[in-house]
């Protein structure tokens, strides 16, 4: 009987188009099933339809940021409340959220996007997704 | 008037010099009153007497002339130097040996609020208190005038802004220069001129504001261009041929080259806007070290650098942000190695010092040096001295700016003693809280 791997599937929430590609391109390649949002919105709407194994969340966005969406979906069901989320951002000054809200949230990791190599994303993605 | 006194007293003076030989003539008279030679001899001398005095009368008025001109004169000057004073936009105040103001200008009453009669006399830290960027009032024997009174040379340090708190109680930041007053060899005074740097800590803080906008906004397409190099590099879409690779490298490591600055420029930027938030945690200062010396042991190899690390024994874990303590490390460790020649040597310990209250780091190298006369600008923002600006053209002058922010912020200690073209020595002593 052949072997069924189940591909983990990710959720990509960025509203920079070409850092959205990127990120589709590069965990399709790594096995990955990739479904994206353009937005906090339509982000929090496809991941309660899809409830993916994680989510790679962008912290600033139109319509619904990612701090916001973070804290609607811990909000909705006890798959919201524990999926793992990588917050991306290019601030890297928002002590005050990373502090208060990412800190106590053991599910939640907080990367700059600029400071890490996509492989090296892929690599935290796993490690984390297979905690 | 005092020459009008002196003309008076020469005048006295004359008249009674008259009398005088009136008098020997009437002796004379009276005594031998047919000796007709004795009168005309009188005669003659009382001629001779109103001669002289015409001639002294004379020079007399000249000299009076001539000393009312000089009085009109020095009246003038002074009347310029008091109108120059007191048109000087600076706030200035002189204070005497006991650091009692003897005088203000008008722009000191304007800007601190008091009036020239109501602080005459009194100490100048009563009057104007100054304080640090965080309200923390500077004590008597820290105020760079007491430092000038007592003869010693201040230098000053542009990274720390301070503020005069004014008669109502608000402040402004400010800029001064203190000099010491010296007559005959001794300080009998101190003359500090001071201007209002308001506008320019606003204009500072806007461009802040604005360098920590725009590299927020710069990070997304340099993370666009890494992504999509790596890919590339990766062979994601294909094998590259070599010179694709080579070129592809090129373009990666530039592109990393331009984070680390847009990092080091936001790193700035918050610091200054103070929202760089210390986060300290019990670490392994020893292992951060180490850690650091290791990521950047393919320079010191590249260079063929001898490195000599000394680290003290049984350092505990030690009460510090580690995030900021490795930017202060890499920053010195790396600036040893930009600035050394090939095959120079680094020494660098780590130890507790004061009992194993104070943490103590230390780097000597056997660089460049930093220029004897620039020594006092080494810290300051975008700051690179002449002799190291041709040898490293990729420098920030933002590394020594972030340490040294980094440790005041810490309430560490951080200096250097450097020699030209022999080495640098930079210590950094942070309080160890256990």
């Amino acid at each position: 009987m052949p072997t069924t791997i189940t591909k983990k599937l990710l959720l990509i929430v960025e509203d920079e188009v070409s850092l959205r590609n990127a990120l589709c391109i590069k965990f399709n390649r790594e096995g990955f099933s990739v479904i994206d949002a353009k937005d906090g919105e339509a982000g929090l709407e496809i991941a309660l339809a899809k409830t993916p194994d994680i989510i790679l969340l962008d912290m600033v966005m139109p319509k619904l940021d990612g701090m916001a969406m973070l804290k609607k979906l811990r909000a909705t069901n006890d798959w919201g409340k524990n999926v793992p989320v990588i917050l991306l951002t290019n601030l890297g000054a928002d002590d005050e959220h990373r502090n208060k809200t990412i800190l106590n949230d053991e599910n939640v990791e907080y990367l700059v996007k600029s400071d890490w190599a996509i492989g090296d994303l892929v690599e935290k993605v796993r490690e984390v997704v297979n905690k | 008037m005092p020459h009008n006194k002196v003309r008076n007293d020469k005048e006295r003076l004359y008249k009674k010099e008259l009398e005088d030989h009136q008098v020997a003539i009437l002796d004379v008279l009276e005594n031998n009153t047919t000796d007709a030679e004795d009168i005309r001899l009188s005669r003659r001398a009382i001629l001779n007497v109103l001669e002289d005095l015409e001639v002294n009368n004379a020079i007399l008025e000249q000299k009076t002339i001539e000393l009312e001109q000089s009085e009109q004169n020095i009246l003038h000057t002074k009347a310029i130097s008091d109108a120059i004073l007191e048109s000087i936009g600076d706030g200035l105040v002189v204070v005497d040996k006991e650091g009692r103001i003897t005088y203000v200008n008008q722009a000191f009453e304007r800007m601190v609020g008091w009036k020239a009669e109501e602080v005459l006399g009194k100490s100048i830290i009563e009057v104007i208190p100054r304080e640090s960027e965080k309200g923390e009032i500077v004590e008597f024997n820290e105020r760079i005038l007491t430092k000038v009174l007592s003869g010693e040379i201040v230098i000053a340090d542009l990274t720390n802004p301070f503020y005069y708190i004014r008669k109502d109680g608000s402040r402004f930041p400010t800029s001064s220069i203190v000099t010491p007053i010296i007559l005959d060899g001794e300080i009998i005074g101190v003359v500090e001129t001071f201007r209002d740097i308001t506008k320019e800590k606003e204009i500072d803080k806007a461009k802040t504001e604005f360098v920590s906008l725009a590299s927020h906004q710069l990070r997304t397409p340099l993370s666009t261009i890494n992504w999509y190099t790596e890919m590339l590099l990766a062979g994601d879409v294909g094998k590259l041929n070599s010179d694709q690779e080579k070129y592809l490298d090129e373009v990666y490591r530039g592109n990393q080259r331009m984070v680390g600055l847009v990092n080091a420029l936001l790193s700035v930027s918050r610091m200054d806007l103070g929202t760089f938030v210390l986060e300290p945690e019990p670490t392994d200062v020893t292992a951060l070290v180490r850690g650091v010396v290791n990521e950047q042991k393919p320079q010191i190899d590249q260079k063929k650098i001898s490195l000599f690390p000394l680290f003290g024994t049984n350092i505990p874990l030690i009460q510090t942000d580690p995030k900021l303590f490795r930017i202060v490390i890499q920053n010195l460790l790396s600036n040893a190695i930009k600035y050394t020649p090939e095959k120079g040597t680094i020494e660098l310990s780590l130890d507790l010092i004061n009992k194993k209250k104070t943490l103590l780091f230390k780097i000597t190298d056997t660089g460049y040096g930093i220029p004897q006369n620039q020594q006092d600008k080494i810290f300051t923002k975008l700051f690179r001295a002449d002799n190291v600006r041709e040898k490293d053209t990729e420098g920030t002058g933002l590394g020594l700016y972030m340490v040294k922010s980094i440790i005041d912020n810490s309430k560490g200690k951080v200096w250097f003693e450097s020699t030209e073209n022999k080495g640098t020595t930079f210590n950094v002593e942070l309080p160890v809280n256990f």
